[in-house]
């Protein structure tokens, strides 16, 4: 199975100071040797891809700049599968040769295939949700479903107009539609509260945090996981903030002049709603929000609020039902802890509780009942024109910022 | 005594000549009699790491060799026997005190965690593999998986610190049920069809995982926003609105459906809707509760939004096959099929039932099909269960990875995610793909729709619009793709995860 290669002369490189290692890799001999791509690697390394890939396109255009890791696994058992475990070990071991060098190996590969195209290595590593292939698309789509070519320049304008008005009623429905869910979520668990509340096995949080006790393995597992959503800090920002294309005039400029690149397409700076720039179009107002926190985020990305304390109530609601009925705006089953992000200090004190640290402690104690102050604050952000809620808090999670406290996975 | 190969294993001769399974309904797939030749065409067998397979063929050293792999685990002189090099080398890269060795004297500078977690992923996906190679084909042996499993399980925990450990873990087990099913001849279909997780998990459990889930993760909002847009534009017009669905759940699709209704401009005022829903003899919706009573929320939910609204259900055959006749229509409704599949919180469904769901619904002539599955990768006979193996351990290694970007240090919620949803997910595809002689396994119900009749009905950019919003909320790595004109694919990265198509009956869109 494994057979050693002779010394491999295709290796042109000029550094002389190579070793050829068993199965055709090339180390440095530097103090920290490298593997080095050589042609044969690479060779192989195609290989790899195209065998990957089979008439599904497992390896597209856009797979090769965001494999998953196990596609990265699987190229790399390839690349080494003539190895002995012994070498790969000792290859991965060697500076040059993680997933991560892989990875933007198969980037380059990728560019090797579009040598036209513009790289960014910044854009391509964050990711993005509109490639550049399918925003192509898109814009193709919509180009030729609303005949644009062959059009002037005005009627392109109005075009664009027209789609723009589109997708923020788009965005306004998805909003509402996302809340309605919320809603209805809530009915369910309000229901699951009231049928379980008297059974052993209820594992709801709420009763978790009463100490009921533990019945077993599988509350702990719940209240673990529920606790979890409840360190991260909880940065706002209004939903009017998107970055609606809208606000770029370049970004008008949709179908020919886009430059492809990973960012600079006109749906990406729709779609991508963490691409902050200096415009903050809101929903046909134009003042930044006070809670923009295009810089407080992590990877730029800004979070949304969501109208409504509907997702507060959902969560809540376990308690609510189970401590009584005047508890309609606790909403701590979560418990959240704030980030100091100075911008945010108005929002900051609407969910202001303390941590849930130790399930002895009586749920109530720990439960904040700001209802007329969270009232007042809800009504100055519904003038603002920003809303809240924990599901916006959810999402913003996904920065991973944490702040201290809560429980680290195990 | 003579170690034979397991002749229980049911015969499935991957590599023979298949003359049953195709991969589309359109494409007739030629059925190439393989030749039981690692060389074949089936890359899998390439990627065996250094392991000569002919060495399990059968001879002398089989018996010896078995043991010396169970005793290699035990003894810290890692595997001693004489056998092919190959294999030696093998064990040894999986034994932990060889490789930590190796990795010791080569890492002394290099303290990088990632490099050991994706040694440590690199080994449970060898092993995997090799386990599933076990289980199949020309090479088939019970021992050996026996023996891959038990070392599988050393390595990896259902609440391992990583990704690649728990979804290692999950899919042990599940390997591990087909080979006691095989033992034991039970491979029915109990072990095809998910398990219903209802029954074994605790309703507290599911409900909180569900409500995770969702927040988690775009795949229920996307099938339900992207079907309730569809279905919206194609009822801008009418006045009255029927909807069947074959599996309600717990109802939450039809919430923002009566919202958007409610609050369209356009067109009538709000149409009455009714809803009806399928409904199954036997098994119980505990954690969601029945089909009744979610019906009663849904009728409690449009009340207090103002939604004209009535709820009916109709049952299906003790055998799940639906029965156009047990519908009561209405003339002057706009008909909907409403056909939601393979999302996380879905029990399987038996192809039989929806197939008689979707003919059944064509001869009603509706307005519109919604359907949303699971992306699948159609995967050629010649690679067989391994093949299959893979492929799925890919697109559940995608739904854990994409959970974990999103959430990185979320990890017991996402853990319990996993563990009720995902885990009896993998359970039901193992054994599923195991069987796979079972004709219509691996085409989608997209490409069964167009064959049989339904035309492709056009996403509105709107639609699409949607999803791509619906997706900036989540992380960066998932993106949406529309594909032929009336489908838009979820998916994490490279990986396809879920499709959303709609379709109707004539050839004019609206």
């Amino acid at each position: 199975m494994f057979h050693a290669k002779k010394p491999s002369t295709m290796n042109s490189h000029d550094r002389p100071m190579c070793v050829q290692g068993d199965s055709g890799l090339v180390l440095t001999t530097d103090p920290k040797p490298r593997l080095r791509w050589t042609v044969e690697l690479h060779e192989r390394f195609v290989d790899a891809v195209t065998q990957l890939g089979g008439p599904d396109s497992m390896f597209s255009i856009y797979s090769l700049a965001n494999p998953t890791y196990i596609e990265l696994l699987m190229i790399h058992q390839y690349l080494f599968r003539e190895a002995t475990p012994k070498t790969i070990m000792r290859v991965m071991g060697v500076k040059g040769l993680t997933l991560y060098h892989l990875k933007s190996h198969l980037q380059k590969f990728r560019l090797g295939k579009q040598p036209h195209k513009e790289f960014n290595d910044h854009s391509v590593k964050d990711g993005d949700r509109v490639t550049a292939a399918t925003s192509l698309e898109l814009q193709r789509n919509s180009a030729s479903s609303s005949g644009m070519i062959g059009r002037n320049m005005n009627e392109m304008q109005m075009e664009v107009q027209r789609r723009l008005h589109e997708q923020l009623e788009v965005q306004r429905h998805l909003q509402l539609r996302i809340e309605a869910q919320g809603k209805y979520m809530q009915t369910i668990l309000e229901k699951a509260c009231q049928t379980l509340g008297g059974e052993e096995n209820m594992a709801l949080p709420a009763r978790t945090f009463k100490g009921i006790g533990n019945q077993g393995g599988l509350i702990p597992d719940i209240s673990a996981a529920f606790k979890e959503f409840g360190t991260p800090p909880l940065s706002f920002s209004s939903f009017q903030d998107l970055n609606i294309c809208g606000g770029h005039d370049q970004q008008l400029e949709l179908h020919a002049q886009s430059s492809m690149g990973e960012r600079s397409s006109s749906f990406d700076g729709f779609m991508n709603l963490g691409n902050t720039t200096d415009h903050n179009l809101t929903l046909g107002k134009k003042r930044p929000s006070p809670y923009s926190s295009n810089g407080g985020n992590s990877n730029g990305k800004s979070p949304f609020m969501w109208s409504d304390d509907f997702r507060l109530q959902e969560l809540g609601v376990a308690t609510a039902a189970a401590l009584g009925p005047n508890n309609e705006d606790d909403h701590q089953i979560i418990q959240m802890e704030r980030s100091c992000n100075p911008e945010l200090d108005s929002v900051s004190d609407l969910y202001e509780s303390k941590p849930i640290l130790q399930e002895e402690k009586k749920c109530d104690a720990k439960l904040e009942r700001p209802s007329p102050r969270r009232a007042a604050q809800i009504s100055s952000l519904s003038a603002q024109g920003g809303r809240s809620s924990v599901f916006g808090e959810l999402l913003s999670w996904q920065d991973g910022k944490v702040t201290d406290g809560g429980e680290r996975p195990e | 005594m003579a170690m034979m190969v397991d002749e229980t294993i049911p015969d499935f001769d991957y590599y023979g000549s298949l003359s049953t399974t195709t991969t589309t309904t359109t494409a007739t797939t030629t059925t190439s009699s393989s030749e039981n030749d690692h060389d074949h065409g089936c890359t899998w067998n390439d990627w065996s790491p250094v392991l000569d397979w002919g060495a399990f063929s059968g001879g002398d050293n089989f018996q010896d060799l078995i043991e010396s792999m169970i005793q290699g685990h035990n003894s810290t002189g890692g595997v001693n026997v004489n056998f092919h090099p190959s294999v030696n080398y093998f064990w040894k890269s999986i034994s932990s005190e060889d490789s930590a060795g190796l990795i010791e004297e080569d890492y002394l500078e290099d303290s990088n965690n990632n490099q050991s977690a994706d040694i440590n992923g690199l080994k449970l996906v060898h092993l995997l593999m090799a386990a599933a190679e076990a289980l199949s084909g020309v090479n088939k042996s019970r021992e050996l998986a026996r023996v891959i499993l038990v070392r599988l399980k050393e390595l990896a925990s259902p609440n391992g610190a990583t990704n690649m450990e728990r979804l290692a873990a999950h899919f042990t087990d599940a390997l591990q049920a087909l080979l006691d099913g095989a033992a034991s001849g039970t491979l029915h279909a109990k072990h095809m069809f998910s398990p219903n997780y209802k029954d074994e998990q605790h309703q507290g459990d599911v409900l909180a995982a569900f409500q995770l889930l969702q927040d988690m993760s775009p795949f229920v909002k996307f099938g339900h926003f992207t079907a309730n847009q569809a279905i919206l534009e194609s009822v801008a017009h009418d006045r009255r609105v029927h909807i069947v669905d074959y599996d309600i759940m717990e109802g939450i699709q039809w919430a923002s459906l009566m919202q958007a209704f409610v609050s369209r401009k356009d067109g009538p005022p709000t149409p009455h809707l009714r809803i009806t829903a399928l409904s199954r003899s036997g098994s119980g919706r505990r954690s969601f509760g029945t089909v009744q009573e979610t019906g009663r929320r849904l009728t409690a939910f449009a009340a207090s939004i103002g939604q004209p609204f009535s709820f009916h259900h109709c049952r299906l055959d003790s055998d799940e096959t639906f029965k156009p006749t047990n519908l009561k229509l209405v003339r002057g409704e706009a008909l909907i099929i409403n056909c939601m599949l393979h999302l996380p919180h879905f029990s399987y469904r038996a192809s039989d039932s929806v197939a008689s769901f979707l003919s059944g619904s064509k001869n009603l002539n509706p307005r519109l099909v919604t359907l949303v599955e699971e992306e699948i990768r159609p995967i050629g006979e010649e690679e067989g269960f391994v093949g299959r193996f893979m492929d799925t351990l890919h697109h559940y290694s995608a739904l854990y990875d994409s959970l974990e970007a999103g959430f990185p240090l979320q990890s017991r919620a996402r853990t319990l995610v996993e563990r009720v949803f995902l885990r009896p997910h993998i359970t039901g595809s193992l054994a599923r793909i195991y069987r796979v002689r079972e004709e219509d396994e691996r085409y989608s119900w997209g490409e069964w729709l167009g064959a049989v009749g339904f035309c492709k009905s056009n996403i509105s950019f709107a639609n699409h619009c949607q999803a791509k919003l619906l997706l900036g909320l989540f992380n960066d790595g998932y993106r949406v793709e529309e594909i032929g004109t009336n489908k838009l694919v979820l998916g994490w990265k490279s990986r396809r995860l879920f499709s959303a198509s709609i379709w109707n009956t004539t050839d004019t869109d609206l």
